[in-house]
């Protein structure tokens, strides 16, 4: 079986191929973010079981699986929400900016003003666009021109040309994928270091997707992406590593884009990627 | 065989006779409350507008000018020819109806005692079909129009007699200090922060104002010289208002407009409050009155005429007006005998005496407003305050889990407390132990509070516990503190269903009698309180009282005009609560 | 990270922004503490009181003394409970039969057979009888009810009576039964109600032989919930009962068994534990009196006995929501 598949039907590469051309060769790239030797438990469920990844800076890193392997709490310990779960227990290091983040010096809002972060389902505020992108920067008793920011961040999340004329309007008048770049471009506001998406496309229409992963690859420019997905040719078109995680939190295997949709070295990642379980 | 007799004739029939007679009944039962209250609310609306003795001609004179007019235009605003075709059956249909049955009752069965057929008709005909018309009416844009416009004129009447009343209480010249010290400087300030993007601006906005109020009280005593009470309104009041309606407007439609909304109705008030002076009314009042209608209305009818849609609508009041004032020109022209309603505007303006035809509800219903204004102010903050701990600040397991469920089983019992035991409370702590003083406006304030409170907590738990998690989550990820999610996004998106439920607890506070009793509160004063520690009543507390008076005169009609005094108020209120209620369904 | 980043502060900071939130943190838990206080203060306001008052008058004695006159002028004083329980508990149980039945068929009509347009207009009006200040019940019951029942039914009735004033009581916690009762209904799952009508029961049998056993622990509590109610409520009984605590006459009907006539509890007038604590407030409120401390005493039985009905529905109704 997995002979037939090994050249031919395995995910194309070539579009993941063009968009990485522009940037250095990966091995270039410093890190961002680390773990070492991860593990979350909900209550007695392990959730992650000993995840060791490093992830470049600058650079798009898909994290896929099939659903409850994981990959979306790994997300989350990056910038601590799963604090807000109470029962949710982490063990072992990540490593951002030089320090462990679940240091008990370290203060969870601090660590969030630094990373970002995408949701599912487009959750801009009830209040207007201009309050949506200036939210962070309000918060953070930003004292520069906040209007010039605004406008920054809406033209990076390539949303400026379509709602400039209506920025006192409410943001849930948007459309679903214009709500999304909205969440980004307030998300990228403060000038976060790490942006992580969590299925940033999986609630929108194929267009508005596409729109979505065309600002992913933009973004990696300035900004470390960790996105989490459940679509294996959107992580084959715009990450440059991907993580492969399976059932229990396992990290099964990690390693460049191409190599893992190419030529994976676990039969288990193989049977995934072509579509044989998750 | 059995079997195939059943085949032949189809698979029979079960009987619904049961079914059917249960289902009336069920539906009887949850219309037997309702239909009981109605046929008293009939009685005392009768008793306190003095409709026994309502000539035919009387009430046949305003149905056509008032309330004719008013269906017409709600009709008009409808647009609908089945509506119009409905109603036009049922207001036709139902004379035919009850003038007939009812004759028959009376024939046939015993005399209705105070109703004629013609009352009948109103309350179970004319009175349900306006009500049906005004709301369908109140959707189309000409109709929405006309009631926001109306709304705005009650709404402003009705809050500027409030704050007037207030200040009955509140020493002006403190008020003036603190505005001129405080307010003004701290606002402005945080006006001036939010136009250069300056959060230091703002920050030192509440420092200052806070440091304002305190001189505030300081100086009450040292400066000799104030202004005149009137020049102190038209300041701290009447220019702000009229400030904040311009402001509102200019964004919008250009400077002419805001500076005729906000200067028309400042120049009207000015005015109104310089000529009642002098015509020794009371002058503040008149000021306020007039502004708080008067900016409302512009800011209103400025937008109306920037949609351009239902103008017409902008004509309702006048109808109404002209109306009133026809059907009184016609009543006085032709010598139609009128009734004389125990509710007129000297009950609402006088004290009580032991004469019915003169008493008055005034000093009650001063009473009722300020202990309102202080239980408002004191159990939308204690009960935002725990709402907020109990759904933001606590965790829902862990040690510090079991005293979130403590908490709310706490407030849950809390909320079941007999009225009467808060009122031993209220005696036993705040008048006698901590001295507030039996009787006083503020012991009775506090009583009321921490009776509604588990009220309005669950109520604003219900609307914190509304707000979408994504939102909070979106937040929590910007690296928002949790005061920062609660203050910027929890707390907007929960406040309409808080003040909702706030004003739905007020509703309450204001109708409870027993903890007042209990309390000690007068049964009746002669005179307005003038200070929070004076000895007060209330407009339950003086229904209570009246109710025990032996002669007929106070028992149906004293009493039932202050009975439907109290209910007005509640209607608007929670009419108020339920309108805020639905915009903010439809807004989200 | 890369050295050339600069690296960001991660660490917790102290000053303004940690005493601007440990500040809000604390006002809100101090809003909290205040329910706590509540409870307390009216435990311990009863209390300290009530203990003062059984000082002079032993338990025993309050609780089985069959006469009640706090009134030091004019002969004796007694603080027996006993006729004022007789009147709370007729006023309960009288209002029950209005509220129960009524309140539970509303239920069944709005969970039911009601369409949701008939559903959303009738629930709001049905609080509205919950939200009508009880004074102005009270006052209806004396000045319509009481003389519509005499000029038709019951021409025996005194001006002050219980039936009038425990009917209003009645009509009052009927959205208490209804609206419990109601959400217990429809939280019953629809499969059970499918399953019914798939063996071709009706829609009555349905409604009573289904849906009505299934969320029997919520209608209870609802009834609970009701009962408490009509037990602690005052205005209405004090407008319209009058202020006599009466022991009903016993009566010996056929082979001297002994019985009370319900008309002669039901047409006059009499007290139950409410009005007589609004009694005693026409007189001394600063303290020290025994007619004041005995206030504080009915105070204490009306909130244990509400408290513990409040507690025993909470329990009963916690079992409903955690069946489904």
């Amino acid at each position: 079986m997995s002979n037939t598949t090994s050249d031919d039907s395995l995910i194309t590469t070539e579009v993941q191929a063009d968009s990485n051309d522009d940037r250095a060769p990966l091995a270039d790239a410093g890190t961002a973010v680390a773990a070492r030797n991860l593990d979350v438990y909900y209550g007695d469920e392990q959730a992650i079981d000993d995840v060791t990844m490093e992830i470049p800076e600058k650079r798009v890193t898909a994290l896929i699986g099939p659903s409850g392997c994981g990959k979306s709490t790994f997300l989350r310990c990056i910038n601590r929400m799963n604090d807000m779960i109470e029962i949710c227990r982490v063990e072992g290091d990540i490593e951002f900016a030089g320090k462990n983040v679940y240091d008990d010096d370290v203060d969870p809002v601090a660590l969030r003003r630094k990373i970002g972060m995408v949701f599912q389902k487009p959750n801009p505020f009830p209040k207007s666009i201009r309050d949506n992108v200036a939210y962070g920067l309000k918060i953070q008793g930003f004292d520069g021109d906040v209007d010039e920011r605004v406008e920054q961040s809406l033209k990076g999340a390539a949303l400026w040309d379509e709602v400039k004329d209506q920025l006192d309007s409410s943001g849930l008048e948007l459309s679903g994928g214009q709500q999304q770049r909205l969440c980004i471009a307030r998300a990228i506001a403060p000038d976060p270091e790490v942006i992580l998406m969590d299925e940033p496309t999986s609630a929108l229409d194929p267009v508005a997707a596409s729109k979505i992963e065309d600002l992913i690859d933009d973004l990696a420019e300035e900004y470390t992406v960790i996105i989490v997905t459940h679509n294996m040719q959107q992580a084959a078109r715009i990450s440059d590593r991907t993580a492969v995680f399976l059932t229990g939190g396992e990290l099964v295997e990690y390693d460049d884009t191409t190599k893992i949709f190419e030529d994976p070295e676990e039969q288990r990642v193989e049977d995934y990627i072509t579509g044989k379980f998750g | 065989m059995a079997t195939d007799n059943a085949a032949a004739d189809g698979f029979g029939e079960v009987s619904r006779v049961r079914g059917i007679v249960f289902e009336y009944l069920s539906f009887g039962a949850s219309v037997f409350g309702l239909v009981a209250l109605g046929v008293l609310l009939v009685y005392v609306a009768v008793d306190a507008f003095d409709l026994a003795n309502a000539s035919p001609e009387w009430l046949l004179t305003y149905f056509l000018t008032l309330v004719v007019p008013f269906l017409g235009f709600c009709l008009y605003s409808a647009d609908d020819p089945d509506v119009t075709r409905r109603a036009v059956v049922a207001l036709g249909g139902g004379l035919v109806a009850v003038a007939a049955l009812f004759t028959a009752v009376e024939a046939l069965v015993a005399p209705i005692p105070r109703l004629n057929w013609q009352l009948a008709y109103l309350f179970v005909v004319a009175a349900p079909v306006t009500a049906y018309l005004a709301y369908v009416g109140s959707r189309g844009r000409v109709g929405g129009v006309g009631f926001g416009l109306l709304g705005r004129l009650i709404g402003g009447v009705a809050i500027g007699l409030a704050v007037g009343t207030l200040f009955l209480v509140l020493d002006p010249l403190v008020w003036f200090l603190a505005y001129t010290l405080g307010i003004l400087p701290a606002v402005g300030l945080y006006a001036l922060g939010r136009g250069r993007s300056s959060s230091r601006a703002q920050t030192a906005a509440a420092p200052i104002g806070l440091l304002g109020l305190v001189a505030a009280v300081f100086l009450r005593d040292v400066v000799p010289v104030f202004p005149s009470d009137l020049i102190i309104y038209l300041w701290t009041i009447a220019v702000p208002v009229a400030a904040a309606g311009a402001v509102l407007v200019a964004g919008r439609s250009g400077r002419t407009a805001a500076a005729v909304v906000g200067g028309v109705p400042l120049a009207v008030a000015t005015a109104g409050g310089f000529l009642a002076a002098g015509a020794g009314l009371p002058a503040p009042t008149v000021l306020l009155v007039l502004v708080l209608t008067g900016v409302p209305t512009g800011v209103y009818v400025s937008r109306v005429v920037d949609v351009g849609e239902g103008l017409v609508g902008l004509g309702l009041p006048l109808l109404l007006a002209a109306g009133v004032v026809a059907g009184a020109l016609i009543v006085e022209a032709w010598g139609v005998p009128a009734p004389d309603p125990w509710l007129d505007p000297s009950y609402l303006t006088e004290a009580p005496s032991r004469t019915p035809t003169e008493a008055g509800l005034y000093p009650a219903i001063v009473g009722s407003v300020i202990i309102i204004a202080m239980v408002a102010v004191l159990s939308f903050a204690l009960g935002v305050g725990t709402s907020v701990f109990l759904e933001e600040y606590t965790p829902e397991s862990g040690p510090l889990g079991t005293l979130t469920r403590i908490l709310q089983v706490n407030v849950a019992n809390l909320a079941a407390v007999p009225s009467v035991v808060y009122g031993l409370l209220g005696l036993g702590l705040f008048a006698n132990l901590l001295g507030l003083g039996i009787g006083t406006a503020v012991t009775a304030a506090l009583t009321l509070s921490l009776l509604i409170l588990p009220i309005t907590i669950i109520s604003a738990q219900e609307a914190i516990r509304s707000v979408p998690d994504d939102l909070r989550r979106g937040s929590d990820a910007m690296g928002a503190t949790r005061w920062q999610t609660t203050k910027n996004v929890v707390l907007p998106e929960a406040m309409p269903g808080i003040l909702t439920g706030t004003i739905l607890a007020l509703g309450r506070a204001i109708g409870e009698t027993a903890p007042l009793i209990m309390i000690g509160a007068a049964t009746t004063v002669f005179r307005a309180p003038d200070s929070l520690f004076s000895r007060f009543s209330a407009m339950p507390m003086q229904i209570y009282t009246w109710a025990g008076f032996p002669q007929a005169d106070f028992r149906y009609g004293v009493v039932a005009a202050g009975v439907i005094t109290l209910l007005i108020i509640l209607v608007g209120m929670n009419g108020t609560a339920i309108l805020l209620r639905n915009r903010a369904e439809r807004g989200s | 990270m890369t050295d050339s980043t600069e690296s960001p502060d991660l660490t917790r900071r102290g000053g303004l922004t940690r005493l601007k939130e440990g500040t809000y943190g604390g006002l809100f838990a101090a809003c909290a503490a205040i329910t706590l206080l509540t409870t307390a203060a009216i435990f311990v306001t009863l209390l300290s009181d009530a203990v003062v008052f059984f000082r002079s008058i032993s338990i025993v004695e309050f609780l089985a003394g069959t006469n009640w006159s706090p009134n030091p002028a004019g002969g004796g004083q007694a603080f027996g409970i006993i006729p004022l329980l007789i009147g709370t508990i007729t006023v309960t149980i009288t209002a029950a039969f209005i509220s129960i039945p009524v309140g539970t068929l509303t239920a069944i009509y709005l969970s039911e057979y009601a369409t949701p347009n008939a559903r959303s207009i009738l629930k709001p009006l049905l609080e509205i009888l919950a939200g009508i200040p009880t004074v102005v019940y009270g006052y209806f019951a004396l000045v319509y009810v009481t003389p519509a029942l005499k000029a038709t039914l019951f021409p025996e009735m005194s001006t002050f009576n219980a039936l009038a004033a425990s009917i209003m009581v009645g009509i009052m916690t009927i959205p208490m039964v209804s609206s419990i009762s109601e959400d217990a209904m429809s939280a019953v799952p629809d499969q059970l109600r499918q399953a019914g009508y798939g063996l071709g029961a009706t829609k009555f049998e349905v409604s009573t032989g289904i849906v009505v056993p299934a969320s029997i622990s919520g209608i209870a509590s609802s009834y609970i919930l009701a009962v408490s109610r009509a037990i602690g409520e005052t205005m209405i009984v004090v407008v319209a009962m009058g202020a006599q605590a009466r022991m009903p006459e016993v009566r010996q009907a056929l082979f001297g068994i002994p019985f009370v006539n319900p008309a002669d509890v039901l047409f006059e007038s009499g007290m139950t534990i409410t009005v007589a604590m609004v009694q005693i407030t026409g007189g001394d409120l600063t303290g020290g009196t025994l007619p004041y401390n005995s206030m504080f005493a009915l105070g204490l039985a009306l909130f244990a006995v509400t408290l513990v009905m409040n507690v025993i529905s909470d329990i009963i109704a916690q079992r409903y929501r955690e069946e489904y």
